[in-house]
């Protein structure tokens, strides 16, 4: 039997808080399994050795920070915002609309058990992915959002991690249940504040129930030295409406895991991922989605531009089971290395077993159309403005597939 | 204007200009002639500024300045325009976001403010009503989706709204219909006046019954074997090159 070997991380972290059996189970099912290294298939092109390695300081009390828009986005929506890891009351938004549940692990348990029961931990692969069985072991705070029947959000949530001190490690945890015919959308925001070599360890499960709708902005703003693990696991069931937005524009170490299981048919769920790495930065999206019953359709698109000597992965896996006709699936991924340093590894996956499907799937990678920079200089624009306004339409292919204005205009403003 | 002395440039090993001259005074049209392979090609993108393109040897006067010094925006900015033979598609920049940013910067370069949004507005409303670019086609991104005729259409709309001194248009009448033809000619027309001049690089006569040269040069093997009036160019179409090029061999 294998037996997960001690390392730095894992004596950095110590259990507290939440209590709940899932979190016991995870703990002895964390034992029998490894950390992924070269060999691991999905993480093939990602180390986690450096990870590893490190010495972290869990914390329990929020510290105090100012929020600034330069930070992360300031936006129109109820905000909850998380500390190294801890809840902050005083940061947090607490006049939402009473008929949802906004609320934090562990104080959610006290008033929510049976549904946090019935939900919770239900669809995260703790089996599979190491990551996410030592965030359920581990965790101890996190956010629980509830939307009842019929109920649409109009405001977003924003929930906001951010980091202040060196070398934390946090196991945050959400958790999202959309019920039948309702709407949310929920930003969550990654960054932090002279924090370096920190690591958030980050799982979101969502269910999405028949005729709801759940759209994610995921934005990733981390300092330079940062790493970030976001897992997000997905269940869609029939005529729901599932979308996921992922901004990566810093973070030395960033992979983000989506997966998301449409389990009802006339569904749609779009994925969305724009990346642009620098330095040494290193960022891998692995994203999955398996369609299991007919008539769904899914989109996917990722953009990189990948400078320096940073690197990018993408995976992309779509699976149409045997029985989930009428499938339309289109992937894609495209990128722009600046630097001849710069590598990508695109890996598009497709595993179809029904026979009437449509699919599709491309992945570029390439460098700036160079007769496009020179006409662009032939009109007066110098070739760094040129490259700029080159990058700038590349991304904004992605970008416009985030709904608010207000976000849109953040990631731009990020991009220079 | 515009002095060109015994130009040499290569691409790779191919040695292509063997010592073109050319000069271009103000107020002037010139028309540069020849058939496929004799450097017509070559040298707009010499002028332009091209990388790809090696000058071995020659010079280039241009308003005083040492053109060949200058790199594609500066040239720009003095006032040098290139009408693309086959016009770049540039996907999500739009046509005329980027003219915005392509008027800045040259007013940046001569230090003066940017342009105000009225006076831009106006400026795009009567130019493009020049060459009948309709508005949809204004806010595209540039040249995505644009027929043959509407792209070159759009060279002539970015060349009133650059207002340069020298303009060169390379094979503007290559893929045109007669109106589209009709409407770039009346545009280059329009724009012409006493302080500015136009170099036409063409491999037929056609357009130039429409933009009536002052001078046709003859470009052959990478040289000017002739020059005449416009009357020269009603003779190539006649006669073809060969009675030329068999004189020069």
């Amino acid at each position: 039997m294998v037996v997960m070997k001690e390392n730095n991380l894992l004596s950095s972290l110590s259990q507290m808080g939440v209590g709940l059996g899932a979190k016991n189970q995870a703990f002895e099912l964390l034992k029998g399994l490894e950390f992924p290294t070269r060999k691991t298939e999905d993480w093939r092109y990602t180390s986690v050795k450096k990870i590893l390695k490190k010495k972290y300081v869990q914390f329990n009390e929020a510290e105090k920070v100012g929020l600034s828009n330069e930070i992360v986005p300031s936006l129109d929506a109820y905000n909850v915002v998380l500390v190294n890891g801890v809840y902050s009351k005083e940061l947090s938004d607490l006049n939402f609309p009473d008929e949802i549940v906004l609320d934090t692990f562990p104080k959610a348990l006290e008033e929510h058990v049976s549904l946090i029961h019935s939900t919770f931990n239900g669809i995260a692969k703790n089996n599979e992915e190491v990551f996410t069985a030592l965030n359920t072991s581990y965790f101890h705070e996190g956010v629980f959002i509830h939307i009842p029947k019929k109920v649409k959000l109009e405001k977003s949530i924003h929930v906001i991690h951010v980091n202040t001190k060196c070398n934390v490690v946090s196991n945050v945890r959400l958790l999202i249940v959309a019920d039948e015919f309702s709407e949310v959308g929920v930003v969550q925001s990654f960054a932090s504040v002279n924090a370096m070599e920190c690591l958030t360890n980050s799982v979101t499960e969502v269910f999405v129930k028949e005729n709801a709708k759940v759209v994610i902005d995921k934005v990733q703003s981390e300092e330079p030295k940062n790493n970030l693990i976001c897992t997000v696991q997905v269940n869609q069931k029939a005529n729901s409406t599932f979308k996921i937005n992922t901004a990566t524009v810093s973070g030395d170490f960033v992979r983000n895991g989506v997966n998301i299981e449409v389990d009802g048919e006339n569904c749609t769920s779009e994925m969305n991922g724009l990346y642009m790495q620098k330095g040494i930065q290193h960022v891998d999206n692995h994203t999955k989605i398996g369609h299991l019953k007919p008539n769904c359709t899914s989109f996917e698109l990722y953009k990189g531009v990948l400078s320096d000597k940073s690197t990018g992965v993408f995976n992309g896996k779509v699976i149409v089971a045997v029985d989930a006709q009428k499938i339309e699936a289109y992937q894609q991924n495209k990128n722009i290395l600046l630097s001849r340093e710069a590598t990508m590894n695109a890996k598009p996956e497709l595993e179809i077993f029904a026979d009437d499907v449509k699919c599709s799937h491309g992945t570029t990678t390439g460098q700036f159309d160079d007769e496009a920079i020179f006409y662009l200089q032939t009109r007066g624009i110098s070739k760094e403005s040129a490259k700029k306004l080159l990058i700038e339409a590349f991304a904004d292919e992605v970008i416009d597939k985030v709904d608010s204005e207000e976000l849109r205009i953040w990631i731009k403003e990020k991009l220079d | 204007m515009l002095k060109v002395k015994n130009l040499h440039a290569s691409v790779g090993d191919k040695e292509i200009l063997k010592g073109l001259n050319i000069e271009v005074k103000a107020g002037e049209v010139h028309a540069v002639m020849g058939p496929n392979g004799s450097g017509k090609s070559t040298l707009s993108a010499v002028l332009a500024g091209r990388d790809e393109y090696e000058v071995t040897a020659g010079e280039v006067d241009y308003l005083g300045k040492e053109l060949l010094e200058l790199n594609p925006e500066e040239r720009s900015w003095e006032g040098v325009f290139l009408a693309f033979q086959y016009p770049v598609e540039i996907p999500g920049v739009s046509n005329i976001n980027f003219l915005k940013t392509a008027i800045n910067e040259r007013r940046k370069y001569f230090e003066q403010d940017p342009i105000a949004a009225k006076d831009f507005l106006k400026m795009v409303k009567e130019k493009s009503a020049l060459v009948e670019l309709s508005d949809k086609l204004k806010n595209r991104s540039v040249n995505v989706g644009f027929s043959g005729g509407e792209k070159k259409r759009n060279e002539i709309f970015q060349m009133a709204m650059l207002e340069p001194k020298l303009s060169i248009l390379d094979e503007t009448d290559s893929g045109l219909d007669i109106d589209a033809l009709r409407i770039v000619a009346h545009g280059v027309n329009t724009l012409k006046s006493k302080d500015n001049a136009t170099i036409v690089i063409t491999h037929y006569q056609r357009l130039l019954d429409y933009i009536i040269p002052d001078f046709v040069h003859v470009l052959y093997d990478g040289r000017i074997i002739k020059t005449g009036g416009k009357e020269l160019a009603l003779e190539l179409e006649e006669k073809g090159y060969d009675w030329l090029t068999k004189e020069e061999a």
